[in-house]
């Protein structure tokens, strides 16, 4: 009799045990979906969307999230902290955690604001219909490298950097490298690759440069995540922080990095190289040679915002630009929450506001130019 | 009087590890061949005797717990299900080649979806495993190595020599390092002890090692203090307290008359530690060992931060980046959400039940040592 008791007592536990696990799995699997509480002012929008009207600010106080790319981090945080200043009731919540997981968590609707180097892919435009990639700022990707006794800019080309990074070039002194650089004495110091091992939109630019400016030498696919051809000796950094640490801990080093660090990296006693555009010039990430790169593009760049400005026609333009994204969601999880996200991005993108030199030049960005306004203006007013 | 000890033939191990395996407990009489203790308990009572209390004062709460034995298998059961379901996909598109592939390639992930193996995937993706299980087991094996003289020697040292204040002292510590959170020794690890490591203490032998098949492992640049070496060491230091404190309390448990014999017949202190106390404690010792390399094996956020993350490459010298199956897995997550058919996360589940069976067959192997080792009678008549 006991036994039976106590196969009951066993039998109920397990029930309510299996019961518990199947609504907690329930409730899991249906958070991923974000539930809009009014209906969207986005379908059909007209043309006249203007930054100052989408500038409305909440009355009742809303906290925002915002994670992704490191290389938008520093801007983000010049941005926030004028929001909080001058709108107290607004909270924003930055991290910096890859232009891959600013995708992926914006995709999931686990932030309102998801902050990208790179534009969607289709495949990831197809999975989530509602995402959208926001242009905010024109961006530029340098190449830092640690050779000491090099003092001036090192010039470097696509198919020197792919050597490098396929494990063909893996001296300092490298014949390849010379021919670019006649009168220059380069050590004989071996070549210490370091690239991203997080999810990064500066590998998304970087594998893009190589692939359009040296298909022969570089094979590999650009990519958020991409598999760097193994070389010993390579290192993996985490963030544009983890880059500049990497190259600075490593003699030999070469690296690609934001310009938003390029003050921090060259404090930390690297150098930038001065790279080869499509024109056959050598060129600085000065603000100059990255407008000059974008006004090409301005006409080109798609109602959707997603374009590639790396390799650029510009005679005297960087080769390694880009938009900085803002990935969002167009259905926020409530009306406070989509209104304050309007205002931010609207705020951020303005040119008297975040646009303006005063934020801009501290990160070495440059502005959007009016038409591409006018297209981040309409694609935040489609968010509801 | 020689005492003949006749061990158990049932040990306990490694849950159980704090328990005698080698027989009932402490020193005593001469121990007899009705002395078998069956299960292992303490009791005199039989399991499954009805019980003391009468059925109408007993309660509720034994019935309850009774049912409630069964929420960790249950659990179990639900993890390694999830896990399964969701690793089906890779398992099917990896097939065997998994385990002996040293790519982690996601493909790419801008171009359209393809279908291939029953799965849809993005094209080019390509996973294996082989440096991740490699690095997992060389790097815990690195850690038992080191970790299990140096605990049983503490142990040794703090139960025959040490005065007692000093011996609950060395104690305290070994409780307090055993405290001490994962991410704290990384970070340690990563910032102050592996550059410490390569610069100044792998630099005593790297570059007098001769260039012989064997010894070559050890040659060669000691890197930056991300690497094997480090993670060797730091998991050692983590394992330590659990060796020696197990060890300590086995060694308490040897009968100090056995000991004083050999002593008395004219042995050292050392060849009565290894031809009567470490015998007697060996099959304990293993089960400590075995507690030490589950923990090894498992250790996620320490190796990941002093690994270096070198995914698609074999370990090729000592002091080289590598990384392991649990490092993979916390470093990747991100970059495998943004794959959006979903391949890169079912690897990564197909990852966890690998590192899951390892375990299972480390725990399964250590049993069967145990038993073997337990069975043979105690060699007393060696060595004199």
């Amino acid at each position: 009799m006991s036994m039976r008791r106590s196969f009951r007592a066993t039998a109920s536990a397990v029930a309510l045990v299996g019961a518990a696990a199947l609504t907690l799995a329930a409730c899991s699997s249906s958070s991923g979906s974000t539930t809009t509480t009014t209906a969207g002012s986005g379908t059909g929008s007209s043309g006249t969307a203007s930054l100052t009207s989408l500038q409305k600010w909440p009355s009742s106080s809303v906290a925002l999230q915002e994670t992704g790319s490191s290389l938008l981090y520093p801007l983000f945080n010049l941005w926030t902290a004028a929001i909080q200043k001058g709108w107290p009731i607004v909270s924003i919540t930055t991290a910096a955690t890859g232009s891959g997981t600013g995708i992926s968590d914006a995709a999931n609707g686990t932030v309102n604001i998801g902050a990208s180097d790179a534009y969607l892919s289709p495949a990831q435009v197809q999975q989530s219909p509602g995402l959208e990639n926001i242009p905010l700022a024109i961006s530029a990707q340098q190449i830092n490298y640690n050779v000491p006794g090099v003092t001036g800019h090192l010039k470097l080309d696509a198919a020197t950097l792919a050597g490098m990074y396929t494990g063909k070039i893996t001296n300092w002194n490298d014949a390849a490298i010379a021919a670019l650089n006649p009168g220059v004495t380069l050590p004989n110091l071996p070549v210490v690759t370091v690239h991203r091992s997080d999810g990064s939109g500066d590998t998304f630019l970087f594998t893009s440069f190589l692939y359009a400016a040296d298909p022969t030498g570089w094979t590999v696919a650009p990519g958020t995540t991409v598999a760097f051809p193994n070389i010993p000796g390579a290192v993996a950094a985490q963030g544009n922080g983890g880059m500049v640490t990497a190259c600075k801990s490593n003699p030999g080093c070469v690296a690609y990095i934001g310009v938003s660090y390029l003050n921090q990296a060259v404090a930390a006693g690297l150098g930038y190289a001065e790279l080869k555009n499509k024109s056959g010039n050598f060129e600085l990430p000065t603000q100059a040679a990255v407008s000059a790169e974008a006004a090409g593009f301005a006409s080109k760049t798609p109602a959707n915002g997603a374009v590639s400005m790396i390799y650029g026609p510009a005679t005297d333009g960087y080769p390694i630009v880009n938009y900085e994204y803002a990935i969002v969601p167009t259905h926020q999880p409530s009306t406070t929450a989509a209104q304050a996200v309007k205002a931010v991005l609207a705020w951020a993108v303005d040119p008297n506001n975040g646009n303006a030199p005063t934020y801009l030049d501290q990160v070495g960005f440059v502005a959007l130019p009016t038409q591409v306004q006018d297209i981040a203006a309409k694609l935040i007013s489609k968010i509801s | 009087m020689i005492l003949v000890h006749r061990p158990d033939t049932e040990t306990d191990v490694p849950a159980a590890a704090t328990s005698l395996p080698g027989g009932g407990g402490g020193a005593g009489g001469p121990s007899g061949p009705d002395d078998e203790g069956g299960s292992g308990s303490g009791s005199g009572r039989a399991a499954g005797a009805a019980p003391l209390t009468p059925a109408h004062r007993r309660g509720w709460l034994p019935q309850v717990l009774r049912g409630a034995t069964a929420i960790p298998l249950v659990l179990l059961a639900l993890i390694l299900v999830a896990l399964a379901v969701k690793a089906v996909p890779a398992i099917r598109y990896n097939g065997f080649g998994f385990f002996t592939r040293s790519i982690w390639n996601l493909g790419n992930l801008y171009a359209p979806l393809v279908t291939g193996h029953g799965v849809t995937h993005p094209p080019g993706a390509q996973y294996g495993a082989l440096p991740l299980i490699v690095g997992t087991l060389v790097s815990s094996a690195i850690a038992v190595v080191i970790a299990v003289p140096v605990g049983v020697g503490t142990a040794l040292v703090v139960v025959e020599k040490l005065p007692p204040r000093l011996s609950v002292a060395v104690g305290f510590c070994l409780e307090v390092l055993a405290g001490v959170p994962s991410v704290v020794i990384g970070l340690w690890g990563v910032l102050t002890f592996g550059p410490f490591l390569s610069h100044h203490v792998a630099t005593l032998w790297a570059n007098h090692i001769p260039d012989v098949p064997v010894l070559r492992f050890f040659r060669g640049p000691t890197g930056n203090g991300q690497g094997l070496f480090t993670s060797g060491v730091v998991l050692a230091m983590m394992i330590l307290p659990i060796i020696a404190a197990t060890s300590r309390d086995l060694l308490r448990q040897v009968p100090r008359d056995t000991v004083d014999g050999a002593v008395a017949l004219g042995m050292t202190d050392a060849e009565a530690a290894r031809t009567v106390t470490i015998p007697w404690v060996r099959a304990g010792v293993i089960g400590a060992a075995v507690l030490g390399l589950g923990r090894a094996l498992g250790e996620t956020i320490a190796v990941a931060m002093v690994s270096g993350s070198l995914i698609s490459g074999n370990v090729h010298s000592f002091y080289s980046a590598f990384t392991t199956i649990a490092a993979t897995i916390v470093t990747q997550l991100d970059s495998a959400l943004t794959d959006v058919s979903g391949l890169a996360t079912d690897t990564l589940a197909e990852l966890g039940l690998v590192l899951l069976v390892i375990t299972l067959l480390a725990n399964v192997g250590a049993r069967m040592l145990v038993k073997r080792v337990a069975t043979t009678a105690l060699p007393v008549g060696r060595g004199i």
